[in-house]
């Protein structure tokens, strides 16, 4: 591909992937450092692009490396943070009865891939993982879109087996009530 | 029911769906969630939701 047609590409990609990367990276400046890093390894290895896939999804897999070396980068900070969040998790006492049943029904959330199909969907599913608290969302950012192994987390970030799932089950049941809240229960997922 | 050594409560069948999209579940548990699965229609369709979460965070971003 041709890196004038490139570079315009990802102009306009450019605010996606620092979505992107603010949403797992939760630090604006790690985030600009990883978009730079990954515009310019799209454009070095502009030769190489087949072009039979889609331009986003290329740049997309290059910036989840980029973010992954940040995360390595940063590290020790993230750890430090990862620690005193997960000892100070939050009480999901809110949802149930002292019994252990649901206080509340879950709706029924219809057909998934009519689901998928609306990008107004992943509008919201945004705004959801960024009102996770931040480390709690890095969480579970590295296990369900960069597709970590638990143990690998637990590696990267220096927390137990036990802080990291119960991290991973607290970010699933909230971004689970505000989804249901803020999509299903709502005009738009009806 | 009364909760026990196979019958479980919702808020433990939840910690154990979890659980379960990150390491595969001990006998034991595995039968408690599947036996908790069948007579629960809310867990289940919490079930469902946690796949459908898993499959939206797989596509974000393009």
């Amino acid at each position: 591909m041709q890196a004038d047609v490139l570079s315009r590409s990802l102009e306009a990609l450019r605010p996606l992937l620092l979505k992107m990367a603010r949403l797992q990276l939760r630090n604006d400046g790690w985030a600009e450092d990883a978009v730079s890093e990954t515009m310019l390894a799209a454009l070095e290895s502009a030769a190489s692009f087949a072009g039979n896939s889609q331009v986003k999804t290329w740049v997309i897999g290059i910036l989840k490396h980029k973010i992954v070396d940040q995360l390595r980068r940063g590290g020790r900070e993230v750890s430090v943070e990862a620690q005193m969040e997960a000892a100070g998790v939050d009480s999901l006492d809110e949802l149930y009865e002292p019994g252990g049943h649901r206080l509340a029904a879950p709706l029924d959330w219809g057909d998934p891939e009519a689901t998928l199909s609306r990008s107004q969907f992943f509008d919201v599913l945004q705004s959801c993982i960024e009102n996770l608290p931040a480390n709690m969302g890095r969480v579970f950012m590295m296990r369900e879109w960069l597709e970590y192994e638990t143990d690998q987390i637990c590696k990267e970030l220096g927390i137990t087996p036990t802080n990291c799932f119960v991290m991973l089950h607290r970010a699933r049941l909230r971004l689970r009530e505000c989804l249901e809240m803020n999509w299903f229960a709502t005009e738009r997922g009806a | 029911m009364k909760h026990g050594w196979l019958v479980i409560a919702c808020r433990h069948a939840h910690e154990l769906l979890s659980q379960r999209m990150d390491q595969p579940l001990h006998t034991g548990d595995r039968l408690r969630l599947w036996l908790h699965l069948r007579i629960c229609a809310a867990c289940a369709k919490i079930e469902r939701q946690m796949d459908f979460m898993r499959r939206a965070m797989r596509r974000l971003g393009g």
